[in-house]
């Protein structure tokens, strides 16, 4: 404690002769925040592909395709305020989501059980190259299967995720006070949420040095969709020959049927639906940012998040390695089912993932950008993270804008990126029945990642171009490429523009 | 150790505010706009996959785990 406060002490002088501002002397100008109405539209494409798939229990596709598009405007109210609106919307196809409900019927229309949505989807299983299916050539007569490997044509096969964001910011007349607030919405087939932030940002030391503080609350809810099977088995009150599980065999490890009335077949550990499907998330964010001379500047930042309620995901199923297997579809693929090769049977769920109700998690982030010259920027960016749940990670991301001419700008990065395993997570049929707390979602194990990047923006800066009452400031074009130690690799194109409205 | 290692360094920030006031018209090269001190606008749908796949989340004007079913 004593070397705290000699530190405090030695330290005090410096940061009291920091606060000694000089008078301005431009103090009856106040510049305006912002001085025309700005228009951002970003749109993009992610493919993503790898074989750890978290809804089939860390085996499976994970092949994922997704096309956004953001609009972002800001409106100035008057010279010290600002309001914006933000939207998104997102259309994903996930061979992974698809597989809540993997099973279908060989050649036929999926879904013998109640009127939900298998009985509405298309008929005809047509996304994956079938190498060893069988068709019995009647619609709806032929066995049912399933599989990890691929998609199935399952309505959770895609989906749309929107979102908006209303804020606003107050600017003090010195310009050294910025207050915002925020109000955000979002919602997707599984889940709604409700978010509220306030922040407030000082500068001081001739606008050399910044605090930021902010707050944000999220109130989430889930719409909890579960593996058909589990479902199904609760719905019925486990009873394993209505339903879906009507007609059907359910084979032990060595694709023998079970007695389905008796004890030696599947059941999942538990058989309630999720009581509580709140989650919500709290954050208090703090920044600091210094300029250290006149080519180099600096922040620093740290976010504490506190989230509790249900934190895990109902869709993700967990498999034991101390109970039985069983599985439904064809025998004949039990050998294989670890691999590309099973095409016609699917694993039963021991469970659906379950974590505990509150975490923790602190990250601090730093980044340093120096002014090369006029022709190049060096940008670095770190970040060490750790939470409750035993996840350590470093973050190392280096950019280098390049002008290679008055309005043509490169931005060549690398981003490197690892993590340590979840303490409740293990690997398809590693999880012991006996825990807590237990998930096969490979987003939470051990893994280091690497990121490459180019991009090119043009910038206009006297918007010559006109759509309508907007001119065109500048449009931006973006690739990374991304690869886990894991396998799972993924591309994203980026395309943006900027429109200014003219006075 | 941690915390000395944390505590000393956030007097030694706080301290900095202290070296430089670099006056508003030598910022140019400071206000260049590749110099912000923010991730850029068009790299808004990396930072969401990323906190989607990745166990880490925040401290990089992304999410932090509210508003999505994410990490």
């Amino acid at each position: 404690m004593k070397k705290y406060v000699t530190y405090f002490l030695i330290f005090l002088p410096f940061i009291l002769f920091a606060q000694n501002k000089e008078e301005d002397n431009n103090n009856t100008y106040k510049k305006r925040v912002l001085e025309n109405v700005e228009v951002d539209i970003l749109t993009s494409f992610y493919a993503q592909d790898g074989d750890n798939a978290a809804v089939t229990g860390g085996i499976g596709s994970e092949n994922l395709k997704d096309i956004a598009a953001n609009i972002n405007i800001s409106i100035p109210l008057n010279a010290d305020d600002v309001f914006t609106f933000d939207a998104t919307i997102s259309d994903y196809t996930s061979a992974s989501s698809s597989n809540l409900n993997p099973f279908y019927k060989e050649g036929g229309r999926n879904g013998n059980d109640d009127n939900d949505d298998d009985d509405r989807r298309p008929q005809n299983k047509t996304i994956w190259n079938a190498k060893t299916a069988a068709s019995s050539g009647n619609n709806g007569t032929g066995a049912t299967i399933g599989t990890p490997w691929s998609a199935s044509s399952g309505a959770s096969k895609t989906d749309i995720w929107a979102s908006g964001t209303l804020g606003y910011s107050h600017s003090s007349d010195d310009r050294d006070n910025i207050y915002n607030a925020h109000l955000s919405f979002s919602a997707e087939f599984d889940y709604t949420s409700v978010g509220l932030g306030l922040g407030i940002t000082k500068l001081f030391n001739q606008k050399n040095t910044e605090f930021g503080l902010k707050g944000n609350v999220y109130f989430d809810t889930w719409n909890p969709q579960y593996p058909t099977e589990i479902k199904t088995y609760i719905k019925t009150g486990g009873n394993l020959n209505r339903d879906f599980f009507n007609g059907i065999d359910i084979l032990d490890q060595n694709g023998i049927p079970t007695d389905k009335t008796s004890n030696n077949t599947w059941k999942p550990i538990h058989n309630s639906f999720i009581d509580n499907k709140g989650r919500n998330t709290y954050s208090l964010s703090l920044s600091f940012s210094q300029i250290l001379s006149k080519k180099l500047q600096i922040s620093i930042f740290s976010d504490i998040v506190m989230q509790k309620g249900w934190l895990a995901n109902p869709m993700q199923r967990v498999y034991f390695a101390d109970r039985p297997n069983y599985y439904v579809g064809r025998a004949s693929d039990i050998p294989n089912y670890t691999n590309y090769k099973n095409q016609g049977v699917f694993q039963l769920a021991d469970d659906y993932e379950r974590l505990p109700d509150n975490r923790l998690k602190i990250p601090f982030g730093a980044r340093l950008h120096y002014y090369i010259n006029e022709f190049i920027v060096f940008k670095t960016y770190y970040r060490y993270y750790s939470d409750d749940w035993n996840i350590k990670s470093h973050t190392l991301n280096f950019e280098l804008p390049i002008k290679i001419s008055e309005k043509y700008t490169l931005y060549p990065n690398y981003r490197f990126y690892n993590q340590t395993a979840a303490k409740y997570f293990a690997d398809y049929e590693q999880h012991n029945s006996t825990s807590s707390f237990y998930t096969s979602d490979f987003d939470l194990s051990k893994y280091n990642a690497n990121q490459f990047g180019i991009g090119i923006k043009y910038t206009d800066i006297f918007t010559k171009k006109k759509v309508w009452k907007f001119g065109f400031k500048n449009w931006s074009l973006n690739y990374n490429y991304y690869k886990r130690n894991t396998g799972l690799y993924a591309h994203i194109i980026s395309f943006g523009t900027k429109f200014v409205l003219d006075k | 150790m941690k915390h000395k290692i944390i505590i000393t360094s956030l007097l030694l920030l706080a301290s900095l505010s202290s070296c430089v006031a670099v006056k508003e018209y030598e910022k140019v090269n400071i206000n260049d706009p590749d110099m912000s001190l923010t991730s850029r606008k068009e790299t808004k749908f990396e930072t969401t996959f990323q906190v989607y796949r990745e166990g880490a989340s925040g401290a990089n004007g992304g999410k932090s785990g509210g508003g999505c079913g994410c990490n």
